[in-house]
Order: structure tokens, then sequence, then C-alpha cells
């Protein structure tokens, strides 16, 4: 055997498994290259993985961005603040337009209803009932179109401001404070305009009117919804003062849970069924 | 049993602090000044007895009578408050004091050195030394002493 013929034997021997390799790689790289460079394969291959991570994402978005897309609009809001009237402003116009239209319709309803009644007896009872009592006779209309309400009575020792008792239809504030805070205000607004013996007697926020009624000791705040009409007042004075008169005195004595107790259930006794009998 | 308790002193002696640090557990380093008068509500409980204290934080005044007294009438209980760092609100502490038992000569009275927490023991018990009259020292910040004034007031008023 020549000398070449022996050398390439022995590489034939010795490289033989690492050309099968070398085939076999390029075998495997001619492959990837046609998965990478066909756009079918290669959506084949990573929609899957890009489906996952996107639901992923859509499920953490609140969690992962959330506060860097609220502080953005705050700030935009904050340094657009003109632009956002102007975009906002068709949009509350036209809720407070609806809103408006139909409490009208409303109120429009009821005015044809009493206009209705004009002519009936209802009416003649009415005239009447203004005739004798004095009471203007669109004093009683305007109370029949918004009922007046009672929504809570606070009894509140006047320099204290501890509240004696109370009656509330839904029990919905603290009324120690609410006693509290409005003997604060009355007494804030007694000294500012240094009225000796002038006292506050009514305070009014939106659709509510506190109505204050001072005696020597305590002060009874009465708060109450809707349209308060002479008659309305009149009866309420009236009640109240029969209310002092009958309870209050006779609460004077005893002790504090007693006089709460005795006064709390005559502001029941007096005025659970008030509005009904309006 | 609900009772009416004042918190009054000079402006910015810790009066506010020291009602934040007993109603809410709350310090804060901010200093806001009250206007006219704050009202908070906690419900004490000691000795088996159960006592709601309505406590109104009133605006800091430099004399006790140069304003309405409106707002203290018919407490139950005063806590009148100074602040340790700062001489001039405990100068006249006792005509204050005076002035303060006259016009509601039933209500215990609690006098308290605030802003404990601002001084070396040194400097507190040479301060101490100079205040010749009795009061209990508190950090509205640490809440040092702070429950405790209240109880011990509201032990005074049953």
């Amino acid at each position: 055997m020549s000398k070449g013929l022996a050398f390439d034997k022995l590489r034939e021997i010795l490289l033989e498994k690492d050309w099968e390799e070398r085939e076999e790689f390029a075998q495997k790289l001619n492959d990837l290259d046609d998965q990478l460079n066909s756009r079918n394969r290669l959506q084949e291959k990573i929609q899957p993985i890009l489906d996952n991570e996107r639901e992923d994402l859509r499920a953490k978005f609140p969690e992962l961005f959330g506060p860097q897309i609220t502080e953005s609009i705050r700030k935009q809001i904050s340094e657009s603040q003109d632009e956002v009237v102007e975009a906002l402003y068709p949009i509350l116009g036209r809720m407070i337009k609806k809103y408006i239209t139909s409490e009208i319709e409303k109120l429009s309803e009821k005015v044809d209803e009493q206009m209705k009644l004009a002519f009936s007896w209802e009416a003649w009872k009415m005239r009447i009932k203004a005739w004798f009592t004095g009471t203007p006779q669109k004093d009683l209309i305007i109370s029949k179109l918004i009922e007046p309400k009672i929504e809570e009575i606070f009894i509140v020792e006047k320099q204290s401001g501890m509240l004696l008792g109370s009656f509330s239809k839904n029990h919905s504030v603290d009324q120690d404070m609410i006693a509290a805070m409005l003997t604060a205000i009355k007494t804030f607004v007694e000294d500012a305009f240094k009225g000796e013996t002038q006292e506050l007697d009514s305070i009014d926020y939106d659709n509510y009117k506190i109505v204050i009624k001072n005696f020597k000791s305590f002060f009874i705040a009465v708060v109450t919804s809707g349209g308060m009409s002479m008659a309305f007042r009149d009866k309420l004075d009236d009640t109240l003062l029969d209310f002092a008169e009958k309870v209050l005195k006779k609460a004077k004595d005893g002790d504090d849970e007693v006089k709460q107790e005795s006064i709390t259930s005559g502001l029941e006794e007096y005025f659970d069924n008030f509005d009904k009998h309006e | 049993m609900n009772k009416k308790v004042i918190l009054v002193g000079h402006f910015g002696v810790g009066k506010t602090s020291l009602v934040q640090q007993f109603v809410y557990s709350k310090f804060s380093e901010k200093y806001l000044t009250t206007i006219g008068v704050k009202i908070d509500k906690k419900v004490v409980e000691f000795d088996g007895h159960q006592m709601t204290l309505l406590i109104w934080d009133i605006a800091g005044e430099t004399e006790q009578n140069s304003v309405s007294k409106s707002y203290k009438l018919g407490s139950h209980g005063i806590i009148y408050v100074f602040d340790l760092t700062r001489p001039s609100t405990y100068e006249n502490l006792s005509g204050q004091v005076e002035y303060l038992k006259t016009l509601l000569p039933n209500a215990p009275i609690q006098v308290l050195g605030n802003k404990k927490d601002l001084l070396s023991e040194e400097e507190l018990s040479s301060i101490t030394e100079t205040i010749d009259f009795p009061f209990k020292t508190t950090s509205a910040k640490t809440g040092e002493y702070v429950e405790d004034a209240f109880i011990d007031l509201s032990k005074a008023m049953l």
C-alpha cells in the first residue's frame, strides 16, 4: 500500500464520525434557516408563546401599569384643566339638562294635577282652609307639591353641646358629634355678630333646612327636607312648644340616661307620624 | 355617660396633635393652625366605667381671657397645654389656670407640658424647676402620657 493511500485510509477511519456529525449539523442548520426565513413557519412556532404572553399581560395590566396611568392622567388633568373642562362641559351640560328636564316634567305633572283640581271640592276646601288659617293659598299648594319632611331632630344642651335626646328616620350620622358641631356653629355665628339676645334660628343647605328653636338652657334643631310652607312651620313650632312644655319639663330632673330615654321616646311619640298628618 | 372636654393653651403647643394621638393614634410633623374649634369623640373605659368624651380642641390663644368664652362654657373637664420648649407659653401658667377655674369652677383641670421628646433629661429637669405649678409632661409624638392624661381627667370628672 502506497504511503498516500495508507494516509487516506487512516484519515477515513479517524474522521468518519466527525463527517457524519458535520453532515447532521449542516442538515439542522438548513432546517433552521428554512424555518427562520419562512414567515408562516416562524409564526406557527412563535404565535402560541406570544398569545400566552399577551394573555398574561392583559391579566396583570392594571397591577403593572395602573399607578403610572393614574399618575399620568392626574398630571394631564392638572396641566390642562381648561381642555378637560372644555371636553367635559358638553357631557355634564347634557346630564344636568336631562336631570332638570325630568324634574320639570315631574313638577309640571303635579301642577297639572293641581290645575285639574282647581275647581274641585279639594280646591274649595284648600281656599277655605287658607282663608281660615291665614296661610297663603300658594303655600298650601307648594307644600302639596314638594311635601316637607322631618329627617332628624336633636335636643341639645345649650352651653355644653351635649345631646339630650334625638329622633332620626335613618340614624346615618353620629348624633353626639352633630349636636356638638351644631352648638359650635351656633356659638360662632352668635359670637361673630355679637348679638347679645339674638340667636341663630335656621341653617339652609341644599334641599335641607335646619330649624332651630331656642329655649333657655337647650335648643331643638329640626332637620327638614322639601318645601317649608308657613303652615308646616306653624305646626312644627306649635308641636315643639308643646313637646318642650310637656316632655322636656318633666324630663329635667333625673339622671342623664333616664333623661335621654324619656326625651327620645317623647320625640318618637310626637314626631313619628308628624309628616303623615300634614 | 357623655362629657365635654376642652383643650386650651397658646397656639402651636400641640393641642391638636395630642387629640390626634389620643383619638387616632397618629402624629404628623406638619403644623396646621386650628380655626375656631375642632370636635372629636372617643369612648374611654376605666375601672369598669365607660365614658364618651366630646373633645373640643379650641384654637390657640395667648391669653385665656382675651377671646370669647362661649366654646368653653358647659365643659366638664379642661386640659391646659403648654410647650416645654417655649417659655412664653408657660410664663403665666398659674394666672391662666386660675382664670379657667373661675370660669368653670366644677371642671377638673389637667395641665400638660407637651413636646417632651424635644428635650434631653437635663434640659427637662432644669425647665421643670423653673415652673412653679403642678403639671405632667407629655409627648404627642411618642404618645407618652397622652392616653393616661385623658383617663386621669375622666376619672376626675366621674
